[in-house]
């Protein structure tokens, strides 16, 4: 058994253009991208479909191989001991979750429609992913409001999800996690939306990466806080100089 | 089980080598002591194993404990069955939480250790003083600033007590997002500042900061930038020749002697051995949920309660803060970007509201900052569409238009409030997970509506044309700030420890995280946390191994 700080780097990046699935089958590959394409539709951008979403969800799903990418995003940590108990039990519920809310989703659009969920147009398969969330489809975000919230947890694991959070979310993964885990192509997610990421995971690590540009480069201390020119105890800067990049 | 042969003793075992464990490993080896730190997570080194992958840190919980192995429960109240939940999970590695955090480390204030004195008795709170004042603990948040590393302005904060020395390090210059907010703060007269941070921006102690990626709150960092123990006292500790790590290590009990003294510690290591590390002093630093977790597993004899137990109060009084926050959305038809997912997580905040008004409806106050709104997958953005047009949409629409302003809520301590052992739940190791009991008082929820409510003035005041104010309705444990559960205090039947942290039943037993914190306050508590452990680290090394005693007098 070996500790987290000695696990292997096995395999490569995730080819987002492979149509080979290692957990669906034909069938459910082929809902799960056109239930995909209805979470982030293609418009004037490309859309989970292009971003090749499918590709992400059929790895995680597939087992233990493709759950942490290497520090470096040169292929994906060998999950081992404690671990790899824990996250095959996780992945072992994940894939009952899927099968059984895929059929769900074409049971429904039978019901409804006589058809499968993938012969369906656009309007009648968003008609049936209402009934299976069981909610109203979401409407637009509006500026000029105030939207009350109460707290909640700062980050998002799948642990518990039933079958239509969970995969709204690994969608949302798929379109914008790193494209070592097969999705978002080209960094097709991050252009959408105008995320200037990094070309690599390795660049992160390197200073190559930086978001220098996205700080504040015209200011000066003593403007922003004005206290300090109250005070005699310490040096008054005017900016943070010798910053590394 | 294997069987090993077992280890020498030494001076001092340290369980848990996050902040606190590694400033008492930093200052006891540095003082000549032998000093043996174990840790039950791995040790993971940052520039190989960190990087800027937003799925696997943020999503899949890489350094984070993972809840299946390692649950926690949640209850509200004595009469319902805690129900599974990850409550305050700091990660559990070489390090700590000094791993993943942000790093604000604002100082605390005078008033944070005279709240009883200040405020009487509180209904449905249990209000104490601390055994002693931000006077005899300047010094050290003086060290900690120069020792590990942090960066701010000194003056800039109008509020801060006394300080003996300024920062060893400028902070990075505003982001777009936290220019706005000192604009706005300049315009209503509110006194920002660069919140001081544990990073440094120069080669402070010849360290090689470089990480401008954005890649900041919950994420390990590659480069020098970012200050944490796992890269600065713990590889200082080493370098003595007087400390040995040995990570992959569960302790499970504190063992005490016929004397009544803790004699070591038993852990499981890596092969499943099971193993007596004996040391004339044992110090606790896991955080609080599981400080106390391991000192009620720790059942003898003499304590059929738990270790250091004889007042009742281990676990009890638990303080835990909550993030609260509103977002602010501009119009991106007309407003620049304020490109919320960059900079370092947090840039200018205020502590102006942070001592007591009445007239506002509740005692103390909190921090507040200006901070990002993270990355892609997880935007903060409560109300974010699940899916559809709608989804895609405002995603396109806001992500570089939005930014946040939040608060370290300061909840009040109540003695039901508390960690216990779970009857129900296990861990992977088979042993009782700890179970938080934990509602919020009334001045927690009323403190957290009016700083949130202000929040939403600075942000409308910095031009936002939507704002989502997110309130207290309970504790989700969304920080991994953690505290009061072995308060410190003069009185055994009052306090789990003295004010030296030192347990009043177990003499060589000393509690250096959060767990002695009697009140909570309303700062990030970590540099005092770091403070407080190298202060009583300095009394084990030059009175309690010497043989000799000091005692405080009571504070007026």
């Amino acid at each position: 058994m070996s500790s987290k700080a000695d696990w292997k780097t096995i395999l490569e990046p995730v080819n987002p253009d492979s149509n080979e699935p290692l957990f669906f089958t034909k069938h459910e590959w082929e809902t799960v991208e056109a239930i995909a394409a209805r979470i982030i539709p293609t418009d004037h951008d490309p859309g989970a479909k292009e971003a090749r979403a499918v590709v992400f969800i059929d790895r995680y799903l597939s087992g233990i191989s493709y759950i942490f990418a290497s520090a470096d995003g040169s292929g994906f940590l060998e999950i081992d001991g404690k671990h790899a108990h824990s996250w095959r039990a996780r992945i072992s519920d994940l894939q009952k979750i899927y099968r059984e809310g895929l059929l769900v989703v074409d049971e429904v659009s039978k019901s409804t429609y006589s058809k499968k969920f993938v012969a369906l147009d656009n309007d009648s398969q968003d008609a049936v992913l209402v009934k299976v969330s069981s909610q109203p489809k979401p409407g637009a975000v509006n500026l000029g409001t105030t939207e009350p919230a109460t707290t909640f947890f700062q980050f998002v694991s799948d642990d518990g999800l039933p079958f239509w959070p969970a995969i709204c979310l690994h969608v949302k993964q798929g379109f914008y996690a790193d494209p070592v885990y097969g999705g978002n192509k080209n960094h097709m997610g991050w252009k959408v939306i105008g995320f200037d990421g990094p070309e690599s995971l390795k660049d992160t690590m390197d200073g190559t990466y930086t978001t220098a540009d996205k700080f504040t480069g015209d200011y000066n201390w003593g403007d922003l806080i004005p206290v300090l020119a109250n005070q005699s105890n310490f040096p008054v800067p005017v900016k943070s100089e010798g910053l590394y990049n | 089980m294997t069987s090993k042969v077992k280890p020498a003793p030494v001076d001092v075992v340290i369980v848990g080598l996050g902040a606190n464990g590694g400033t008492a490993a930093k200052v006891l080896s540095e003082a000549g002591l032998k000093v043996v730190g174990l840790e039950r997570g791995p040790w993971l080194k940052n520039d190989k194993h960190y990087s800027g992958d937003e799925l696997k840190f943020v999503n899949r919980n890489y350094m984070w404990p993972d809840s299946k192995l390692t649950p926690r429960t949640v209850r509200r109240s004595e009469t319902e069955v805690a129900e599974p939940y990850p409550f305050s999970m700091t990660p559990q590695l070489v390090g700590g939480g000094t791993n993943h955090w942000a790093g604000w480390v604002p100082r605390p204030r005078e008033s944070d250790f005279m709240l009883r004195t200040l405020h009487g008795d509180v209904d449905g709170a249990s209000l104490a003083d601390w055994p002693f004042r931000y006077d005899h603990l300047e010094p050290y948040l003086t060290k900690i600033e120069w020792e590990f590393g942090v960066s701010g302005i000194a003056g800039a904060d109008k509020t801060e007590p006394f300080r003996s020395k300024p920062y060893p390090s400028m902070p990075l210059p505003p982001t777009r997002w936290g220019k706005k907010f000192y604009d706005a703060c300049n315009k209503m007269g509110i006194n920002a500042f660069p919140i001081p941070h544990a990073s440094v921006t120069n080669g402070h102690k010849d360290r090689n900061p470089f990480n401008r990626t954005s890649f900041w709150n919950q994420y390990g960092d590659p480069s020098g930038a970012r200050s944490n123990t796992a890269t600065t006292f713990i590889p200082e500790a080493i370098a003595t020749g007087n400390f040995e790590l040995r990570s992959e290590a569960f302790v499970r009990e504190v063992v005490v002697g016929k004397d009544g003294k803790a004699t070591g510690v038993i852990y499981v290591d890596e092969d499943g051995a099971e193993i007596q590390q004996d040391a004339k002093v044992v110090i606790l630093t896991l955080g609080a949920i599981e400080s106390a977790r391991l000192m009620l597993m720790s059942k003898s004899s003499k304590f059929p309660e738990g270790i250091a137990n004889s007042s009742g109060l281990v676990g009890k009084n638990a303080t835990f803060h909550e993030y609260l926050f509103a977002i602010g959305f501009f119009d991106k038809d007309i407003d620049d970007p304020v490109y919320g997912w960059a900079g370092n997580y947090i840039s200018g905040g205020t502590m102006d509201f942070y001592e007591t008004d009445e007239s506002r409806g509740y005692i103390g106050g909190s921090i507040t900052a200006s901070s990002q709104t993270c990355h892609p997958i997880n935007m903060v953005f409560p109300g974010r569409p699940l899916w559809g047009q709608a989804l895609k949409d405002s995603d396109r629409t806001f992500f570089s238009h939005a930014m946040k302003i939040g608060l370290i809520l300061h909840d009040l301590p109540q003695e039901a409030n508390r960690v216990d052992l779970d009857p129900n739940v296990k861990d992977y190791m088979g042993l009782p997970v700890a179970r938080i009991t934990h509602k919020a008082h009334a001045n927690d929820v009323a403190m957290g509506k009016w700083q949130v409510d202000k929040n939403v003035e600075i942000l409308e005041m910095a031009g936002a044309r939507k704002t989502i104010p997110v309130y207290l309705d309970q504790m989700t444990g969304n920080t991994c700030h953690q505290h009061g559960t072995a308060r410190m205090g003069f009185d055994p039947a009052k306090s789990v420890l003295n004010e030296w942290c030192q347990s009043h039943d177990v003499e060589n037993l000393f509690v250096l995280d959060g767990s002695g914190f009697p009140t909570a306050t309303g700062v990030n508590p970590t540099l005092t946390m770091m403070a407080n452990a190298w202060r009583c680290s300095d009394y084990i090394a030059d009175y309690y191994l010497k043989g000799r005693e000091m005692r405080l007098e009571q504070p007026k």
